[in-house]
């Protein structure tokens, strides 16, 4: 069953597995990925069919329990806010249906403890980040402009910003009139031709999938070039849904076992294992690796695996305008943001803080199921809304606690027969408190817009595409699963590395920080490929 | 990201519930639209009563097609055709406007006026414990909001331009003299 000893196994073909992937190959490690998803073919993506929105609903829906692909597994949801919970299994991760709305946290974000108080600082800061978020930019393909004073100083990005749209320049106004700052915000998405990428050419709706390819997907950055570097490439085996992660005798792990795509069960072993299978899927992996020796579940001596569940504090603040805007196109990342309020200000009743994204107004079917109510009027609430609409991403964070927790679903069960998984969620105070004051700022800002209404969609349920903290990093193994280089601190050759490692989640978007940490470990691994044979 | 999902009625899962999430269970179930069908699940007494339904959510209006018109009557069953689960759903939302239409107004739904049409789906959409308003009113947006004459009337009428998501378009770059205030402003991020 068990083929040839590989050099490293990674679990999860995301986001950070992609990452990592491609750095550790183009080193010439011998590289075998085990996902449980499959390519997107591009008769899948919504955007390649005039009924998009439909497919978006469906078989595109970012909700496991609503698309039910063969790679999915059934995520319930608990707690005072329960939260939407929306994954892609697939090559690429999730960002197969992302936004590319691609930050940088602040040196702050690393510190929270120290400056603020709240939640506990990284074992790491912004400065070791800083050259693997060059990289990653690089190999991503990001779109933006240097210089924005409320970040440090930074080298050019590889691509100009994309173009703002009639949205765009309506926020930037509004933040000239409010003296906030404003800067074009960065994104994933090939702006010019890129990398083998052709251009974005701004069809807009950018989670529905970009036939294009020019939205940065992992998929078509990382894993296209992982897969052809030297020594033949990543061995990449997909429709391979990992079990458990195995051990040797004296503790170090061996490798894992997985069903393959015809539901027979596989082994892998390697040198080093490495599980990248998200915030969700990462403390599923381990808290079901239980054995004689680990009973609470691999890696779990601190108790921290599936703990500290963060989400982010969402919403998105609406503002209807009065001359149309063009809503149909332009990208989703949000074409300017503000970071005015991203700092903790000792004249708030809260800690940390929340950034602003300008994007275009809904599409019909959307807009519609927001806001036209069935019967006489309906029409007339469409007339008002459609293209006359500006929409406001706002994020800002939440901190660790440890009652918002994934625990293992053993009531609702996946194709092959593992636990699904539960999360408990509930905003405290600092969360509630700022999610107010975010959409206060929210209304500011359409209003010296010019709008002539704004609705929102409230914090909660909280929107559940960035699952983060779930196998923290830190220096006390007491209070985290892995050390700052994201080897677990029970397994000396098992590494974590993917969302569940950030130990807060700052108040962005955080695909580019969950790689630049990838990236960083996949060096850590290489740095010790002595140590680790 | 259909996110309508944040509605106040979306539910996520919760310990408990019996009735059947709707959303969850059409996920796998793909009709195309703007295509000619005719009835599976529902019988022709019974597709009278739809029809007049989805009619009354999404009625015509100028160039704007009433619902019925754009086939959202037979996309809904074909839709519960493919999720067996809500046929029982969806016959006993019919068969229950009825009742109701003959109760309020003494005439099936499909022939008595608007305004009463109106009264009748309030009456219903206030006591549905199993979900079946919503799921007639959200597919008939589906199939109205999808279809490509609709599309072409909203592009008309609002310039809504809803070939560009498929075909792509053009947008001017960013004018950089725009950050003329933001780049004299100094650094502002918090250092640690
Ligand atoms: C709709 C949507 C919009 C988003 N927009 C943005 C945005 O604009 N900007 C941003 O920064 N982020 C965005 N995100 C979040 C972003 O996609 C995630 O933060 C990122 O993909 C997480 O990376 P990851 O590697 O931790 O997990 P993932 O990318 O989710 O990858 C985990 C992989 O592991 C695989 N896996 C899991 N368990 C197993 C197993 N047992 N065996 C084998 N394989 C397994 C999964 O199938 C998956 O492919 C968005 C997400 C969604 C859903």
């Amino acid at each position: 069953m068990a083929d040839e000893e590989r050099d490293v196994l990674i679990v999860g073909a995301g986001a950070a597995g992609g990452a990592m992937a491609w750095s550790l190959s183009r080193r010439k490690v011998d590289v075998v990925c085990l996902e449980q998803g499959d390519w997107v073919p591009p008769a899948m993506l919504p955007k390649n069919h005039l009924d998009w929105e439909v497919r978006a609903r469906r078989s595109w829906s970012p909700s496991p329990n609503i698309r039910q692909w063969p790679s999915d597994y059934p995520v319930a949801s608990y707690g005072d806010d329960p939260i939407s919970v929306f994954i892609y299994n697939a090559v690429g991760g999730s960002t197969i249906g992302y936004a590319g709305n691609f930050w940088r946290f602040a040196p702050s974000d690393f510190r929270v403890r120290s400056l603020d108080g709240v939640g506990v600082d990284w074992p790491i800061g912004y400065e070791e980040m800083a050259p693997y978020y060059t990289i990653n930019e690089r190999e991503m393909g990001v779109a933006g402009l240097a210089g924005d004073p409320w970040s440090p100083s930074r080298e050019p990005l590889p691509l100009p910003p994309a173009p703002l749209g009639p949205h765009g320049r309506l926020m930037i106004d509004a933040c000239e009139r409010l003296g906030w700052q404003w800067w074009p915000t960065e994104q994933a998405i090939a702006t010019r031709p890129y990398d083998g990428r052709p251009a974005c050419d701004l069809k807009g709706f950018c989670p529905f999938g970009c036939p294009q390819g020019a939205l940065a997907t992992v998929d078509v950055t990382y894993w296209r070039k992982a897969l052809k570097s030297a020594r033949n490439g990543v061995d990449l085996r997909t429709n391979a849904r990992v079990r458990e992660i195995t051990l040797h005798p004296d503790g170090r792990a061996k490798g894992a076992l997985y069903y393959d795509g015809e539901g027979r069960l596989q082994e892998v072993r390697a040198k080093v294992v490495v599980v990248a299978a998200g915030g969700l899927g990462t403390p599923r992996v381990l808290l079901h690796s239980t054995s004689a020796r680990h009973p609470d579940g691999l890696a779990n001596s601190s108790g921290m695996v599936g703990k500290n569940l963060m989400v982010h504090v969402q919403t998105f603040a609406i503002g209807r305008f009065a001359q149309p805007l063009q809503g149909w196109q332009g990208t989703w990342g949000g074409a300017v943001s503000t970071r005015q309020f991203y700092e903790t200000d000792p004249a708030n009743d809260f800690v940390r803080g929340f950034v602003l994204s300008i994007n275009p107004g809904w599409s019909p079917l959307n807009l519609a199921l927001q806001v036209a109510p069935w019967g006489a009027e309906h029409h007339a609430a469409m007339d008002a809304h459609l293209n006359h609409e500006a929409t406001l991403f706002c994020c800002g964070e939440d901190l660790p606690d440890s009652r918002n927790r994934v625990e293992l679903d053993w009531d609702s069960l996946d194709a092959h027969g593992l636990p699904g998984v539960k999360t408990f969620y509930a905003f405290d105070d600092n969360s509630t408190k700022l999610g107010a004051a975010m959409i206060g700022r929210a209304r500011e800002l359409l209003d010296a817009a010019g709008a002539v209404s704004v609705r929102d969609f409230g914090v909660s349920p909280p929107l559940g595409w960035h699952l983060m903290g779930t196998a923290r990093m830190g220096d006390d193994p007491a209070t985290s699963v892995t050390d700052a280089d994201n080897r677990v601190h029970d397994v000396p050759n098992l590494f974590i590395a993917d969302s569940s490692s950030l130990p807060t989640g700052g108040g962005v978007n955080p695909t580019s920080t969950i790689q630049a940490v990838a990236l960083r470990c996949a060096e850590r691994i290489w740095e010790m490929r002595g140590e680790l044979g | 990201m259909a996110y309508d999902w944040r509605k106040e009625e979306y539910e996520v899962t919760r310990p408990g519930r019996t009735r059947i999430d709707y959303r969850q269970e059409i996920g796998r179930a793909h009709v195309p639209i703007g295509v000619e069908r005719g009835f599976t699940v529902v019988d022709a007494e019974r597709a009278e009563t739809l029809r007049a339904w989805v009619s009354a959510l999404i009625p015509a209006a100028g160039e704007r097609p009433a619902a019925e018109e754009v086939g959202a009557a037979e996309y809904i069953d074909a839709t519960v055709f493919l999720t067996p689960r809500l046929r029982g759903v969806l016959l006993d939302a019919v068969d229950a406007v009825d009742r109701i239409a003959s109760e309020m107004v003494g005439e099936r739904f499909a022939v008595t006026g608007p305004a009463e049409q109106e009264a009748v789906l309030r009456a219903f959409e206030a006591n549905d414990p199993l979900d079946a308003f919503p799921m007639v009113r959200d597919l008939t947006y589906e199939a109205y909001y999808a279809h490509p004459r609709v599309l072409e009337v909203l592009e008309r009428e609002t310039g809504w331009r809803y070939e560009i998501a498929i075909s792509g378009g053009e947008l001017e770059p960013l004018d950089e003299h725009l950050l003329a205030r933001m780049r004299e402003v100094p650094a502002r991020y918090r250092k640690v």
